[in-house]
């Protein structure tokens, strides 16, 4: 289980980046707070633990407060006798929701584009040149629907990746941000996101300092997209954190 | 997909660094754009747009319906794209299908706005008959006739061009029912609603090849892309949407360069697309 939320190493909460200019709203002039109790800037706690999946190449298991997903990674194997030669590897993504994911059941099956997402924001950080010619495939299966479910796949899926021995160039972190009136909440929960004005998810590679992903709908001004951009990427870079002690930690565990 | 020699690869590489594409254009210029409305009788409104051999048509039609027991103050609006292989051999099958849902979750995210509507082009809570008993569906469908790279700006602006073409007809409701009881509705055959798509926003999608980005792509310079950001940008110059195609990964002070850049280049976009929008309406008109 995740542990307390404040407790350093697996929340991954931004700094405020912007000190000097003073906040849009103060904390006692808020009338609302966040149903789990957070502060607007403030994570969950994020849990990651790979080798889930045994008959897997490689898999991980994520779970960001009540959004609990498991990824597993197989290949790189022989690609399908029907496709064409190819001299770079192919990477497959499928994203899935079990039935009891949803509130109402069998509701996650509205998400056909998160296959394509997860694909997009992945292909940039693998070295597909590695793999002539084979198919890694990624299997994302939501089991509980909490809210940013896609980040926390992207996320999920690049831990699982490393775990495989897939080369990567830099891990891949995601976040999503909420616009709801005239403020930013960070990685929302479900009932935030159901109620939100516009939502921004970003991925990105913080080695690296490269956005791989970035979608956005709802009404922006630039200077609160920047806002939230830069939120995200100071999150990411936690994020990335977190993900790579996980991979020591589990690196060191099979060492003993 | 295009099959292109190594030489000319170099030569569209070499011709956007030097700031003079294959086809004479500078980097921030769109190629013609023609548009004609009312092109499909059967539906309430649709338009045809052509930028240079790029065809789109997009349709609307409006169809009675039940709202949503989450939102009974708002109506829905659904958008679809269909590849025909009509275009290009390539969309026949699966290779359609991945491409139409792509355009279709990237002009819903651009279009649709929030989930609680805000940013939207098109205002919910106007296609409202009877809150939660009778609303509009819309039904937005989008077709590719001839496919030659910047889809995403054709059948947006094709989108906006055939909403501003749609009349909704007034509905009355006759007899107010209680309870869970549907009324009855009187559906006038003279009387329409016009949108207001002032507030619809355009997309401008940049393409980034090589260290510059370029807009309104041609395919063969879509073969050469390393990554693609569609804006999609109101009249007050906000975002009201943005998607990533393309694998590479962009620096984030790049994309705040390219917001800025976008915001400029749709103003100008704006002011051709209506003025070609409103042209194409007093054309209809006399016909």
């Amino acid at each position: 289980m995740a542990s307390k939320p404040g407790s350093a190493p697996t929340t991954y909460t931004p700094t405020p980046t912007r000190k000097s200019r003073p906040p849009i709203f103060k904390d006692s002039d808020v009338d609302w707070v966040r149903p789990d109790g957070r502060g607007f800037h403030q994570c969950r706690p994020a849990f990651f633990r790979t080798g889930a999946v045994n008959a897997a190449a490689g898999s991980a298991y994520a779970e960001f407060g009540n959004t609990k997903v498991i990824v597993s990674v197989f290949g790189p194997r022989e690609s399908k006798k029907a496709m064409m030669y190819s001299d770079v590897g192919r990477l497959n993504c499928n994203v899935s929701y079990t039935t009891f994911a949803t509130p109402v059941r069998g509701q996650g099956s509205d998400h056909k584009e998160f296959s394509s997402m997860l694909h997009k924001a992945l292909e940039g950080a693998i070295m597909l040149e590695t793999f002539p010619k084979t198919t890694v495939d990624v299997f994302a299966l939501v089991l509980e629907s909490g809210g940013s479910d896609i980040p926390v796949v992207i996320s999920c899926a690049s831990l699982a990746l490393a775990d495989a021995g897939i080369m990567m160039y830099d891990l891949v972190a995601g976040v999503s941000v909420s616009c709801l009136g005239t403020n930013l909440v960070i990685d929302p929960i479900l009932e935030e996101e159901s109620c939100q004005d516009g939502n921004l998810m970003m991925t990105c590679m913080p080695s690296r300092y490269e956005v791989t992903q970035l979608t956005v709908t709802g009404e922006w001004s630039s200077a609160k997209m920047n806002e939230a951009m830069q939120l995200c990427l100071d999150a990411c870079s936690k994020l990335a954190t977190i993900m790579r002690s996980c991979l020591k930690e589990a690196a060191s565990a099979t060492q003993d | 997909m295009v099959g292109l020699s190594v030489g000319e690869k170099y030569f569209i590489q070499g011709g956007i660094n030097q700031n003079l594409r294959s086809d004479g254009r500078k980097r921030d210029t769109y190629r013609p754009i023609f548009v004609e409305t009312g092109v499909i009788p059967q539906a309430n409104g649709s338009a045809r747009v052509r930028i240079g051999t790029t065809e789109v048509i997009a349709s609307v039609k409006a169809e009675l319906g039940r709202p949503s027991a989450l939102h009974p103050d708002k109506g829905k609006v659904a958008i679809f794209v269909d590849c025909s292989p009509v275009a290009e051999p390539t969309f026949e099958g699966r290779g359609g299908e991945d491409l139409s849902t792509e355009l279709s979750v990237a002009l819903q995210h651009c279009l649709l706005g929030g989930k609680s509507g805000a940013g939207a082009g098109i205002d919910p809570s106007s296609l409202v008959v009877a809150e939660g008993k009778v609303c509009w569906d819309l039904y937005i469908d989008g077709l590719i006739v001839s496919s030659d790279g910047n889809l995403l700006d054709a059948l947006g602006a094709a989108i906006k061009a055939a909403l501003s073409n749609t009349g909704i007809p007034r509905v009355h409701v006759t007899a107010a029912a209680s309870g869970d009881e549907q009324p009855e509705v009187d559906i006038s055959d003279e009387e329409f609603l016009q949108f207001d798509t002032s507030e619809v926003p355009v997309i401008v999608t940049l393409t980034k090849v090589g260290r510059h980005y370029i807009v309104d792509a041609t395919s063969e310079e879509e073969s050469q892309m390393s990554s693609a950001i569609s804006f999609s940008i109101n009249r007050k110059g906000h975002i009201c949407g943005l998607t990533k195609r393309g694998g590479s990964g962009i620096d984030p002070s790049v994309i705040s360069d390219m917001i800025s850049v976008a915001q400029h280049i749709s103003e100008q976009l704006i002011t051709k697309l209506e003025s070609e929008i409103s042209a194409a309406e007093a054309g209809e008109d006399e016909l």
